[in-house]
């Protein structure tokens, strides 16, 4: 609902209160908002201030049985930052987010496109829709379990595709989860699966264009290429960049399938930042150091979810007035 | 630009669209006559492409198997009883924020809640697995995964519910008012009616990422709850994967999530999108 709505229509809730007459008590929308922020306060605030305490401790799995962890000061930071495991860590994130997160939206708005312009059948249209967003409603561990199925050297079905095709000798194997291909095998696999969201999103905006402004061009004289250009993607914009921004804070934290497919292996060439984190906290009980790594990922979002909402909103009010 | 480079681009997307097809669907495929295969013939040097033999005792095989089938129901109780309880708490907090908190205040509620969506669970696992262990149900029960599923789902639903009640037009609700209906008449017979559609998108969207969700389950639960998705490394003993049933268990569990997208996809690309594409 706009401002400018609001201050044109007659507003009924201020005009009761102003007759002392109230509709609704003025508690009561505060106890309904009040349970889920308690909720919210009690799973995801608590810890963080749980973590953030700790992060300047000493703690660790002995000293968090006996209680009796001291405070040590912005060590755990020191440690953290210098640390080689976690810079590497970050440039991994960094090459996943470009080939991850980037690639999927422009691979999606570039299919979503050429699905919505170039296919002309309806039914086509719909039924290969459903195909290529498929991938994404499937739960990350059967897609990571099967993937890692897939792509094993010796009789995986990947390396036996290529055979076929003729890019691989019969001899020939590629290892597709040793360390050097690791990082990029899950991200293929990310691709493979979340290229749907940006693809369905693009999709379902192109759809919801009024197809007056196409007739139009259409009526000019405009070439296919430059209503793409002038039109569509100027339109698309916004949706795009949502599409963007919910890929790549989903991506910022993308753990399971490095659970699944490496375990962050071999030899940690697949560890991004949050799965040290786990590892950290939960195999080897370092605590304090799992909080420190933990603040660093924290703060980090926080910069980047305040700046994404802050855009999410304007578009989101931008609509309502349109 | 001439007609013959036209034709010429659009082929090339064309080619590129029937590509991604191809390389979206092959990996199904091969699920799926995985889960028919005969191990013997998975574990060949040479992965065949269509099943020589046809074994569909693999799916009777899971439906027989105990453990397969409490990590089903397992799996059921916690996504139903999470989005349940996500889609209840998220249309108090979304019509309240949609309707009576409004301006600087409710602005920055309803974004700190969705804020909680996006940050990485990694803060929260740590602590909250400490937390539940001191519970005397501990980290491993129905309790812990329920409650923690509500960290990414509860600002889901919230933001959701709160963006359909403000397309819900006011004008119906205060001409209920006017014609004498108390607010919880006019919460139940007009704005929820209106509403509707959208919290079916609601509770089919936190149904399927309570019901996929790995990272939460794999690290709290695995012996008195057992969800889908801890359950399947359970087909491995050693270095032997029984990777036909693997593969027709994977078939089972991810049915519903793909069935329910299939025919209810409409209703959910408003909520895939936070509310920005209508659809």
């Amino acid at each position: 609902m706009s401002l400018k709505a609001e201050s044109v229509s007659p507003d009924w809730f201020k005009h009761k209160r102003a007759d002392k007459n109230l509709i609704v008590n003025p508690v009561i929308p505060w106890l309904m908002i009040g349970f889920p922020v308690l909720i919210l306060v009690a799973i995801v605030i608590y810890p963080t201030i749980w973590m953030g305490y700790h992060a300047f401790q000493n703690t660790n799995m002995m000293k968090l049985f006996y209680q009796d962890w001291e405070y040590i000061g912005w060590q755990n930071f020191a440690t953290v930052l210098s640390d080689d495991r976690m810079w590497d860590s970050v440039g991994r994130l960094i090459q996943y987010l470009i080939f991850g997160a980037c690639l999927e939206v422009l691979l999606g708005t570039i299919l979503a496109l050429t699905l919505f312009e170039l296919v002309k059948s309806q039914l086509a249209r719909v039924i290969i829709l459903i195909l290529l967003v498929l991938p994404m409603m499937l739960p990350p561990s059967i897609v990571a379990t099967l993937w890692k199925f897939l792509l094993q050297a010796y009789n995986g079905a990947v390396n036996h595709l290529l055979i076929k095709i003729g890019i691989l000798g019969p001899m020939e194997r590629i290892e597709w989860l040793d360390a050097g291909l690791s990082l990029w095998s899950l991200t293929m696999v990310d691709v493979w699966q979340w290229t749907a969201l940006p693809l369905l999103i693009v999709y379902s905006g192109r759809v919801s264009l009024p197809p007056a402004i196409y007739e139009a061009a259409k009526v000019d004289g405009a070439s296919q290429f430059m209503v793409l250009r002038r039109l569509t993607l100027p339109l698309l914009k916004e949706i795009i960049a949502i599409a963007f921004i919910i890929r790549f804070m989903d991506a910022y934290k993308f753990v399971d399938k490095v659970y699944v497919m490496t375990s962050g292996g071999p030899a940690q060439s697949s560890e991004l930042p949050v799965f040290i984190a786990f590892q950290k906290g939960i195999r080897e009980v370092e605590i304090g150091e799992a909080a420190a790594y933990a603040w660093i990922i924290f703060a980090v979002a926080m910069v980047l979810i305040t700046l994404f909402l802050k855009y999410l909103k304007k578009v989101l009010k931008a609509q309502t007035f349109a | 630009m001439d007609s013959a480079t036209n034709r010429l681009i659009r082929y090339l997307f064309l080619s590129f669209l029937a590509i991604w097809l191809v390389f979206t669907i092959f990996p199904l495929y091969f699920q799926f006559i995985t889960s028919l295969k005969p191990v013997a013939e998975i574990n060949s040097m040479v992965p065949t492409f269509w099943p020589e033999t046809m074994r569909p005792e693999n799916y009777s095989g899971i439906f027989a198997d105990p453990g397969s089938l409490k990590s089903l129901i397992d799996s059921l109780i916690v996504s139903i009883a999470n989005t349940l309880l996500s889609l209840f708490l998220g249309t108090l907090a979304g019509y309240a924020l949609a309707r009576f908190i409004r301006g600087f205040a409710g602005e920055n509620i309803a974004m700190w809640i969705l804020s909680n969506r996006m940050f990485p669970p990694v803060a929260v696992i740590i602590p909250m697995f400490f937390l539940f262990d001191a519970t005397p149900w501990g980290t491993d029960s129905y309790f812990s995964l329920i409650t923690l599923y509500l960290v990414f789902n509860l600002p889901l639903a919230t933001w959701l519910m709160m963006v359909f009640f403000r397309d819900a037009p006011r004008e119906l609700e205060e001409a209920a008012y006017l014609d004498g209906f108390t607010p919880l008449q006019t919460f139940f017979k007009v704005t929820l009616p209106l509403v509707f559609p959208g919290m079916v998108s609601v509770a089919m969207l936190c149904w399927i990422f309570a019901w996929n969700e790995y990272l939460f389950a794999n690290l709290m639960t695995g012996t008195t709850v057992k969800t889908f998705p801890v359950h399947i490394p359970s087909f491995t003993s050693g270095s032997q994967t029984l990777w036909n049933l693997v593969m027709a268990f994977s078939m089972v569990a991810m049915l519903p999530p793909v069935l329910l997208f299939i025919f209810l996809r409409r209703y959910m690309v408003r909520g895939l999108s936070l509310g920005v594409v209508k659809g």
